[in-house]
Protein backbone atom coordinates (compact mmCIF):
# COMPACT_ATOMS: atom_id res chain seq x y z
CA UNK A 1 0.00 0.00 0.00
CA UNK A 2 1.69 3.28 -1.15
CA UNK A 3 2.46 5.62 1.52
CA UNK A 4 0.75 9.02 0.39
CA UNK A 5 2.75 12.29 2.52
CA UNK A 6 0.07 14.96 2.66
CA UNK A 7 1.54 18.62 1.60
CA UNK A 8 2.12 20.96 3.92
CA UNK A 9 -0.03 23.84 3.35
CA UNK A 10 3.28 25.86 4.44
CA UNK A 11 5.12 24.85 1.11
CA UNK A 12 1.71 25.12 -1.32
CA UNK A 13 2.21 29.11 -2.84
CA UNK A 14 -0.87 30.89 -2.13
CA UNK A 15 0.05 33.79 -4.38
CA UNK A 16 0.34 32.08 -8.06
CA UNK A 17 4.26 32.59 -9.62
CA UNK A 18 2.94 34.75 -12.32
CA UNK A 19 1.38 37.04 -9.92
CA UNK A 20 4.69 37.51 -8.07
CA UNK A 21 6.26 37.95 -11.10
CA UNK A 22 4.09 40.27 -12.45
CA UNK A 23 4.57 42.60 -8.85
CA UNK A 24 8.09 42.53 -8.93
CA UNK A 25 8.14 43.98 -12.52
CA UNK A 26 5.52 46.58 -11.54
CA UNK A 27 7.46 47.32 -8.49
CA UNK A 28 11.06 47.86 -10.94
CA UNK A 29 8.94 50.35 -13.33
CA UNK A 30 7.84 52.27 -10.40
CA UNK A 31 11.04 52.71 -8.60
CA UNK A 32 12.70 53.54 -12.45
CA UNK A 33 9.48 56.20 -12.71
CA UNK A 34 9.86 57.74 -9.24
CA UNK A 35 14.05 57.55 -9.46
CA UNK A 36 14.15 59.17 -13.20
CA UNK A 37 14.36 63.18 -13.06
CA UNK A 38 11.71 65.24 -14.09
CA UNK A 39 12.47 67.50 -16.94
CA UNK A 40 13.94 70.78 -15.89
CA UNK A 41 14.55 73.93 -18.45
CA UNK A 42 16.14 77.18 -17.14
CA UNK A 43 15.78 80.54 -18.99
CA UNK A 44 19.61 82.04 -20.07
CA UNK A 45 19.36 85.66 -20.66
CA UNK A 46 22.62 87.34 -21.83
CA UNK A 47 23.88 90.80 -20.95
CA UNK A 48 21.62 93.49 -22.52
CA UNK A 49 24.47 94.87 -25.19
CA UNK A 50 24.76 97.80 -27.88
CA UNK A 51 24.24 95.96 -30.93
CA UNK A 52 26.28 96.15 -34.18
CA UNK A 53 24.20 94.06 -36.10
CA UNK A 54 21.45 96.07 -35.80
CA UNK A 55 23.07 98.98 -36.46
CA UNK A 56 24.35 97.44 -39.76
CA UNK A 57 21.05 96.87 -40.76
CA UNK A 58 18.87 98.91 -39.70
CA UNK A 59 21.16 101.69 -38.98
CA UNK A 60 19.76 102.01 -35.61
CA UNK A 61 21.56 102.15 -32.43
CA UNK A 62 20.10 99.75 -29.97
CA UNK A 63 20.18 97.51 -26.83
CA UNK A 64 19.63 93.67 -27.74
CA UNK A 65 18.84 91.37 -25.50
CA UNK A 66 19.11 87.44 -26.21
CA UNK A 67 17.51 84.65 -24.70
CA UNK A 68 17.80 80.99 -25.01
CA UNK A 69 15.46 78.51 -22.95
CA UNK A 70 17.40 75.52 -22.43
CA UNK A 71 15.74 71.75 -20.68
CA UNK A 72 16.35 68.72 -20.80
CA UNK A 73 13.77 67.38 -22.67
CA UNK A 74 12.16 68.29 -26.28
CA UNK A 75 9.99 71.08 -25.97
CA UNK A 76 7.55 72.28 -28.23
CA UNK A 77 7.67 76.41 -27.87
CA UNK A 78 8.99 79.10 -25.00
CA UNK A 79 6.63 81.92 -24.05
CA UNK A 80 8.46 84.84 -22.76
CA UNK A 81 8.42 88.52 -20.95
CA UNK A 82 11.34 90.20 -21.04
CA UNK A 83 12.29 93.75 -20.12
CA UNK A 84 15.62 95.77 -19.84
CA UNK A 85 16.39 97.66 -16.40
CA UNK A 86 18.92 100.61 -16.14
CA UNK A 87 20.61 101.90 -13.06
CA UNK A 88 19.58 105.57 -12.72
CA UNK A 89 20.47 107.69 -10.07
CA UNK A 90 20.91 104.02 -8.20
CA UNK A 91 17.59 103.06 -8.63
CA UNK A 92 16.50 100.22 -11.34
CA UNK A 93 14.06 101.45 -13.80
CA UNK A 94 12.61 99.16 -16.20
CA UNK A 95 13.73 101.20 -19.63
CA UNK A 96 11.98 98.64 -21.93
CA UNK A 97 9.38 96.29 -21.62
CA UNK A 98 9.39 94.05 -24.51
CA UNK A 99 5.44 91.93 -25.55
CA UNK A 100 5.03 88.55 -25.26
CA UNK A 101 7.06 86.42 -27.96
CA UNK A 102 6.91 82.67 -28.46
CA UNK A 103 9.55 80.81 -30.16
CA UNK A 104 9.56 76.70 -31.36
CA UNK A 105 12.37 74.75 -30.95
CA UNK A 106 14.26 73.76 -33.73
CA UNK A 107 14.47 69.81 -35.43
CA UNK A 108 18.10 70.23 -34.67
CA UNK A 109 17.69 71.34 -30.93
CA UNK A 110 14.45 70.19 -29.89
CA UNK A 111 15.47 71.03 -26.07
CA UNK A 112 16.10 74.82 -26.78
CA UNK A 113 14.49 78.41 -28.25
CA UNK A 114 15.86 81.31 -28.95
CA UNK A 115 14.72 84.82 -28.84
CA UNK A 116 16.93 87.10 -31.25
CA UNK A 117 15.02 90.17 -31.94
CA UNK A 118 14.11 92.05 -28.81
CA UNK A 119 15.95 95.35 -29.09
CA UNK A 120 15.33 99.04 -28.04
CA UNK A 121 16.36 102.30 -29.39
CA UNK A 122 19.06 104.09 -27.49
CA UNK A 123 21.14 107.58 -27.93
CA UNK A 124 24.66 106.13 -28.32
CA UNK A 125 27.56 107.84 -26.78
CA UNK A 126 26.17 107.89 -23.14
CA UNK A 127 27.10 105.38 -20.64
CA UNK A 128 23.96 103.60 -19.06
CA UNK A 129 24.51 100.23 -16.54
CA UNK A 130 21.38 97.49 -17.58
CA UNK A 131 20.63 93.93 -16.65
CA UNK A 132 18.16 91.95 -18.99
CA UNK A 133 15.31 89.69 -17.10
CA UNK A 134 12.51 87.31 -18.15
CA UNK A 135 9.81 85.16 -16.74
CA UNK A 136 7.68 82.75 -19.30
CA UNK A 137 7.20 78.97 -19.69
CA UNK A 138 8.06 76.39 -21.60
CA UNK A 139 5.77 73.86 -23.20
CA UNK A 140 7.59 70.14 -23.48
CA UNK A 141 6.57 67.62 -25.81
CA UNK A 142 3.81 66.11 -24.75
CA UNK A 143 1.77 68.65 -22.89
CA UNK A 144 3.76 69.44 -19.61
CA UNK A 145 4.13 73.33 -18.70
CA UNK A 146 7.32 74.53 -16.88
CA UNK A 147 7.78 77.71 -15.45
CA UNK A 148 10.78 79.89 -16.13
CA UNK A 149 12.11 82.78 -14.82
CA UNK A 150 16.13 84.06 -15.34
CA UNK A 151 18.29 87.38 -15.47
CA UNK A 152 21.52 88.35 -16.60
CA UNK A 153 22.96 88.74 -13.40
CA UNK A 154 24.79 92.06 -12.65
CA UNK A 155 24.41 95.46 -14.30
CA UNK A 156 26.72 96.32 -16.74
CA UNK A 157 27.81 98.93 -18.83
CA UNK A 158 26.69 99.90 -22.35
CA UNK A 159 27.59 102.85 -24.66
CA UNK A 160 24.22 103.45 -25.51
CA UNK A 161 21.59 105.35 -23.09
CA UNK A 162 17.65 104.05 -23.17
CA UNK A 163 15.35 106.80 -22.10
CA UNK A 164 12.40 105.70 -19.62
CA UNK A 165 9.69 104.22 -21.07
CA UNK B 1 14.73 99.58 -52.98
CA UNK B 2 11.11 100.70 -51.28
CA UNK B 3 11.59 100.49 -47.66
CA UNK B 4 8.96 97.12 -47.78
CA UNK B 5 11.40 95.25 -50.08
CA UNK B 6 13.94 96.00 -47.45
CA UNK B 7 11.22 94.67 -44.79
CA UNK B 8 11.05 91.39 -46.45
CA UNK B 9 15.06 91.30 -46.39
CA UNK B 10 15.03 92.30 -42.81
CA UNK B 11 13.36 89.38 -41.15
CA UNK B 12 14.58 89.14 -36.92
CA UNK B 13 16.11 91.98 -37.31
CA UNK B 14 12.31 94.05 -37.70
CA UNK B 15 11.50 95.86 -34.60
CA UNK B 16 8.17 95.79 -32.63
CA UNK B 17 7.31 99.30 -34.57
CA UNK B 18 8.42 97.97 -38.05
CA UNK B 19 6.30 94.50 -37.22
CA UNK B 20 3.42 96.44 -36.50
CA UNK B 21 3.14 99.05 -39.56
CA UNK B 22 3.75 96.13 -41.49
CA UNK B 23 0.85 94.47 -40.70
CA UNK B 24 -1.13 97.38 -41.55
CA UNK B 25 0.20 98.01 -44.59
CA UNK B 26 -0.55 94.68 -45.58
CA UNK B 27 -3.86 94.80 -44.19
CA UNK B 28 -4.82 97.67 -46.60
CA UNK B 29 -2.69 97.22 -49.78
CA UNK B 30 -3.66 93.54 -50.13
CA UNK B 31 -7.61 94.05 -49.09
CA UNK B 32 -8.87 92.76 -52.39
CA UNK B 33 -6.28 89.73 -53.06
CA UNK B 34 -6.83 88.86 -49.15
CA UNK B 35 -10.67 88.57 -49.78
CA UNK B 36 -10.06 86.56 -53.01
CA UNK B 37 -7.88 84.49 -50.75
CA UNK B 38 -10.74 84.01 -47.43
CA UNK B 39 -13.02 83.07 -50.26
CA UNK B 40 -10.89 80.09 -51.55
CA UNK B 41 -10.03 78.94 -48.23
CA UNK B 42 -13.51 78.58 -47.23
CA UNK B 43 -14.56 76.88 -50.42
CA UNK B 44 -11.50 74.55 -50.37
CA UNK B 45 -10.98 74.46 -46.72
CA UNK B 46 -7.38 75.00 -47.55
CA UNK B 47 -4.75 77.50 -48.52
CA UNK B 48 -0.64 78.01 -49.63
CA UNK B 49 0.56 80.96 -50.59
CA UNK B 50 4.31 82.63 -50.68
CA UNK B 51 5.62 85.37 -49.00
CA UNK B 52 9.42 86.88 -48.50
CA UNK B 53 10.99 83.08 -48.26
CA UNK B 54 8.53 81.38 -46.77
CA UNK B 55 5.11 79.11 -47.84
CA UNK B 56 2.10 79.20 -45.52
CA UNK B 57 -0.33 76.54 -45.18
CA UNK B 58 -4.07 77.75 -43.76
CA UNK B 59 -6.45 74.76 -42.88
CA UNK B 60 -9.69 75.01 -41.96
CA UNK B 61 -10.88 72.42 -39.67
CA UNK B 62 -14.16 72.58 -37.46
CA UNK B 63 -14.85 76.61 -38.33
CA UNK B 64 -11.06 77.13 -36.82
CA UNK B 65 -8.46 78.18 -39.45
CA UNK B 66 -4.87 77.67 -38.55
CA UNK B 67 -1.68 78.58 -40.21
CA UNK B 68 1.48 76.82 -40.84
CA UNK B 69 4.89 78.12 -42.43
CA UNK B 70 8.14 76.32 -43.70
CA UNK B 71 11.05 78.17 -45.31
CA UNK B 72 10.18 77.49 -49.33
CA UNK B 73 12.59 74.62 -50.18
CA UNK B 74 12.46 72.89 -46.75
CA UNK B 75 10.34 69.93 -46.63
CA UNK B 76 8.81 70.42 -42.57
CA UNK B 77 6.12 72.63 -42.00
CA UNK B 78 6.10 74.20 -38.34
CA UNK B 79 3.17 73.11 -35.99
CA UNK B 80 0.19 75.08 -36.31
CA UNK B 81 1.68 78.76 -35.32
CA UNK B 82 -1.88 80.77 -34.76
CA UNK B 83 -5.29 79.94 -35.17
CA UNK B 84 -8.42 82.17 -35.16
CA UNK B 85 -12.38 81.06 -34.79
CA UNK B 86 -14.91 81.89 -37.24
CA UNK B 87 -18.56 82.87 -36.83
CA UNK B 88 -20.56 81.26 -39.25
CA UNK B 89 -21.30 84.49 -40.52
CA UNK B 90 -19.55 85.19 -43.95
CA UNK B 91 -19.11 88.97 -44.18
CA UNK B 92 -17.15 88.51 -40.33
CA UNK B 93 -15.04 85.57 -41.17
CA UNK B 94 -13.86 87.33 -44.50
CA UNK B 95 -12.98 90.44 -42.17
CA UNK B 96 -11.28 88.21 -39.68
CA UNK B 97 -9.11 86.11 -42.24
CA UNK B 98 -8.29 89.19 -43.77
CA UNK B 99 -6.89 89.85 -40.62
CA UNK B 100 -5.29 86.56 -39.71
CA UNK B 101 -3.75 86.54 -43.22
CA UNK B 102 -1.82 89.71 -42.92
CA UNK B 103 -0.70 88.69 -39.29
CA UNK B 104 0.24 85.21 -40.80
CA UNK B 105 2.63 86.98 -43.88
CA UNK B 106 4.33 89.84 -40.45
CA UNK B 107 4.72 86.84 -39.13
CA UNK B 108 6.40 84.88 -42.11
CA UNK B 109 8.41 87.55 -42.94
CA UNK B 110 10.33 88.18 -39.41
CA UNK B 111 10.94 84.22 -39.98
CA UNK B 112 11.92 83.63 -43.13
CA UNK B 113 13.08 86.92 -44.88
CA UNK B 114 14.38 87.01 -48.52
CA UNK B 115 17.72 85.67 -48.93
CA UNK B 116 20.31 88.99 -48.85
CA UNK B 117 22.56 90.19 -46.87
CA UNK B 118 20.99 90.29 -43.44
CA UNK B 119 22.31 86.94 -42.02
CA UNK B 120 19.67 85.63 -39.72
CA UNK B 121 20.54 83.20 -36.82
CA UNK B 122 19.29 79.69 -36.10
CA UNK B 123 16.40 79.48 -34.28
CA UNK B 124 12.87 77.87 -34.08
CA UNK B 125 9.93 80.12 -35.84
CA UNK B 126 9.32 83.49 -33.13
CA UNK B 127 6.50 85.21 -33.03
CA UNK B 128 4.91 88.18 -31.21
CA UNK B 129 2.23 86.13 -28.33
CA UNK B 130 -0.49 87.94 -29.45
CA UNK B 131 -1.89 89.08 -33.17
CA UNK B 132 -1.74 92.77 -33.38
CA UNK B 133 -5.51 92.64 -34.13
CA UNK B 134 -6.37 91.64 -30.59
CA UNK B 135 -5.83 93.99 -27.95
CA UNK B 136 -4.33 91.45 -25.96
CA UNK B 137 -1.49 92.69 -27.84
CA UNK B 138 -1.54 96.03 -26.86
CA UNK B 139 -2.64 94.60 -23.46
CA UNK B 140 0.40 92.44 -23.35
CA UNK B 141 -2.19 89.53 -22.23
CA UNK B 142 -3.09 91.83 -19.45
CA UNK B 143 -5.30 95.02 -18.31
CA UNK B 144 -7.32 95.40 -21.48
CA UNK B 145 -8.12 98.35 -20.47
CA UNK B 146 -4.20 99.56 -20.43
CA UNK B 147 -4.31 97.87 -24.17
CA UNK B 148 -7.22 99.86 -25.45
CA UNK B 149 -5.05 103.19 -24.11
CA UNK B 150 -2.17 101.78 -25.71
CA UNK B 151 -3.80 100.99 -29.16
CA UNK B 152 -5.16 104.63 -29.51
CA UNK B 153 -2.01 106.28 -28.56
CA UNK B 154 0.32 104.22 -30.18
CA UNK B 155 1.59 105.88 -33.78
CA UNK B 156 3.13 104.08 -36.58
CA UNK B 157 2.37 106.45 -39.10
CA UNK B 158 6.17 107.04 -39.76
CA UNK B 159 6.93 103.73 -40.65
CA UNK B 160 3.48 103.38 -42.42
CA UNK B 161 4.75 106.98 -44.69
CA UNK B 162 7.70 105.05 -45.54
CA UNK B 163 5.86 101.34 -46.68
CA UNK B 164 3.20 103.31 -48.61
CA UNK B 165 6.29 104.83 -50.68
CA UNK B 166 7.26 103.28 -53.50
Amino acid sequence: MPITIPKSILLAPKIPSIAVVGLLAAQLIVLNFLNSPEPTCTLVVERPHHSTSVKERQNLDSIKLNITSKCTAPQEYTRVTARIQKLQNDREVTVSNFLSRTANSTARVPSEATFRNLFTECKFGDEAAYRGSAEGYVMLKGGKKVKVTGNSGKYEVANCSIGAQ
Amino acid sequence: MSYFEECLRLGEWLSEADRRALYRYLLESNKINYGVQANLLLKDSTLSKKIANGEILYSLINNQVTFAARRIGSEDFTPDIRTIGLTGLRFVDLWRLEKFFAQSEVDVIQNFPLLGENQQSEGGFGVDAYPYYTLAYYADGRNYLKGLIKKLTTNDSEILTKLRAL
